[in-house]
């Protein structure tokens, strides 16, 4: 029977393949149908899902335990979002976008060192801290999606602007339907990234000796929590929107992607 | 008994000769009885358009005999006395069959892959059905040649995308609004080929249209054909925060709308996208508004590069088409000769 790393990465090849295949479709203009690309994915997403339950079931509690499980989850997640996207007409293509983020974001999951061996104290042992990971980690996983559908925005924009006939030809969204699905997917990321911080703040326990105040990982959350604020504040507010909210959201995912595994590492409550 | 084609369409035939064999739609059951009657065919169907003048027969007769006399009696009925040469086509199986479906599926129309030519085809087989001028050959004929048409606007991209600059601009504010619901239009000079894009943008849902004009009473007159609201020329800039695709082609000399004029009014519209659309020669619209952010600017050559790159993409489907309509026509004649 395979373990569940085996599985994972047999789901990173399938989110590979489905990167390939985006390669062609993205080659062809967006013009030929996404059908295949989403049964690759949806192949991908099942194999995900039984690694993560393996490990969950294995150590009865949600597998959030260290970076790699944490990578797992995310990945979990965004493509579940992105399949459940995926069965809107209006939003084909979604896939194609989120294909290479997956698979870099499972490739780096699948490093050794980050799958660190679980002590006799494991870091998420307790209810409100699992709740505390996956609101959080699933509140990034729409921010990922919400990068997905600013980077279709960019793309799409970019054609229209520059009278290429790929604009009309291609079977993307209007840019409005996208710059739409940004702005709903970063109030659910934001949605959950607050449940999840609040969950932690007020009911995780914290580790002996250890404090909030001058966490790294703290400090970096509360940093996200206020950049994404303002984005949607930027946007609604002040109507900075096309462009400028699609670039807010595809940077503010790069970041997240850039500093996870370092404001992890530099944490005493995450990483003690 | 097979079927025949015989007739004569743009490809062969002048204008001044296809009028002249053209049919009202009211002569046309007379006409078919008094065919049916002549002994010369036991079925038929007349397709008369702007573009062709076809009738499709079932025969008792041998094809080069059936198509003497068919011939003959199309010239007499037409009373045309002069002779007729390769503008007339004569297909007998399976080439007929294969026109057929060409003809339904707009392979054969003067605008590749258009769809109107099968609701015309559609009709005229619906007269002749009522009339009772058809039977087993052709009814089986047509009903495939709907199937086949069917079956090529949707496993090809024949009938895709727009060749025509008011439809290209209907797909551009598509691709950029999604829904044309609650989309506001202004068409700045009331020239044709703007007034034809308005009315596609308004049969695709958009809200309202503004017209305005140097003239006012050809904005009032515009505005009130396409149901809108004519608005004096020097005061279009006033409602321009609420103008979500804006049609010019004005014959103004120089530049109507200008970057230096159009950046204080973005704001007003809170950085909503603006489609414009300048098909006025010389243009109306200083290019330089395309840096603008959430503005589109196409002007016509951008809009005929794009009905051309649909056209391309047509002409390239056009073998795979004509693949499902040879195997298409074989099944049928190979299905009937089996009942037989």
């Amino acid at each position: 029977m395979f373990n569940d790393r085996i599985l994972y990465a047999l789901a990173v090849v399938f989110y590979g393949a489905s990167m390939v295949y985006s390669v062609f479709l993205w080659r062809r203009g967006f013009r030929q149908d996404d059908r295949t690309n989403f049964g690759i994915l949806l192949f991908g997403f099942a194999l995900n899902t039984v690694a993560l339950c393996k490990r969950g079931i294995y150590f009865d509690r949600c597998p959030v335990n260290n970076l790699y499980e944490a990578m797992v989850f995310l990945t979990w997640s965004l493509a579940g979002i992105c399949n459940a996207l995926n069965f809107s007409p209006k939003l084909r293509f979604v896939g194609v976008f989120t294909s290479p983020v997956l698979f870099s974001l499972g490739v780096f999951a699948l490093m050794p060192s980050l799958d660190v061996k679980h002590g006799g104290h494991p870091n998420f042992a307790n209810g409100p801290t699992s709740l505390h990971a996956a609101l959080v980690i699933l509140g990034y996983g729409a921010f990922g999606l919400a990068s997905v559908a600013g980077l279709m925005f960019l793309t799409q924009e970019n054609d229209l602007k520059r009278h290429k006939t790929r604009a009309l030809l291609s079977l993307l969204p209007s840019i409005q339907k996208l710059e739409q699905t940004i702005g709903r997917l970063m109030i659910a990321g934001f949605t959950l990234l607050t449940a999840g911080l609040a969950v932690g703040a007020l009911w995780v326990p914290l580790p002996e000796g250890k404090t909030f105040f001058g966490d790294l990982k703290v400090i970096w959350s509360a940093g996200l929590w206020l950049l994404y604020l303002v984005l949607m504040v930027l946007r609604w507010a002040f109507d900075q929107r096309g462009r400028r909210f699609a670039w807010g959201a595809v940077l503010g995912f790069a970041i997240i992607v850039l500093t996870f595994w370092g404001a992890n590492l530099g944490s005493a409550i995450h990483h003690p | 008994m097979n079927v025949l084609v015989l007739g004569l369409s743009h490809h062969t035939a002048p204008v001044s000769l296809r009028e002249r064999f053209a049919f009202a739609e009211h002569h046309i059951p007379a006409t078919l009885a008094q065919l049916r009657e002549s002994g010369l065919v036991s079925e038929a169907v007349i397709l008369s358009t702007c573009n062709r003048v076809e009738l499709y027969a079932a025969t008792p007769l041998n094809e080069s005999e059936a198509f003497v006399r068919l011939e003959r009696f199309l010239a007499e009925s037409r009373q045309h006395t002069d002779p007729i040469g390769a503008e007339l086509y004569r297909l007998g199986e399976p080439d007929s069959l294969e026109h057929l479906f060409k003809v339904a599926s707009g392979l054969d129309s003067m605008v590749l892959g258009e769809t109107e030519i099968l609701g015309q085809l559609k009709k005229a087989y619906d007269l002749a059905l009522q009339h009772k001028h058809t039977g087993a050959r052709l009814n089986k004929a047509f009903q495939k040649a709907f199937n086949v048409a069917k079956q090529i606007r949707t496993e090809t991209n024949i009938q895709r995308g727009s060749i025509s600059i008011a439809s290209a601009s209907v797909e551009l504010a598509e691709k950029i609004f999604g829904s044309l619901d609650q989309r506001q239009v202004m068409v700045l000079g009331a020239g044709d080929t703007s007034e034809k894009a308005a009315r596609a943008l308004l049969s695709r849902g958009a809200k309202s249209i503004l017209v305005s004009n140097r003239s006012y009473e050809r904005a009032e007159e515009l505005a009130g054909e396409l149901g809108g609201r004519a608005i004096h020329f020097d005061q279009w800039a006033s409602v321009f925060s609420d103008i979500d695709i804006v049609i010019s082609s004005t014959s103004a000399p120089h530049y109507v709308l200008d970057r230096a004029k159009l950046a204080p009014l973005l704001s007003l519209r809170h950085n909503r996208p603006l489609l414009l659309i300048d098909i006025a020669v010389p243009r109306d619209i200083e290019p330089e508004v395309n840096f603008l952010e959430n503005v589109y600017l196409y002007n016509v050559d951008d809009l005929q590069a794009i009905a051309d790159s649909y056209l391309k993409q047509r002409r390239e489907e056009v073998t795979e088409c004509e693949r499902i309509i040879t195997q298409k026509a074989a099944e049928l004649i190979a299905a009937r000769k089996r009942e037989t």
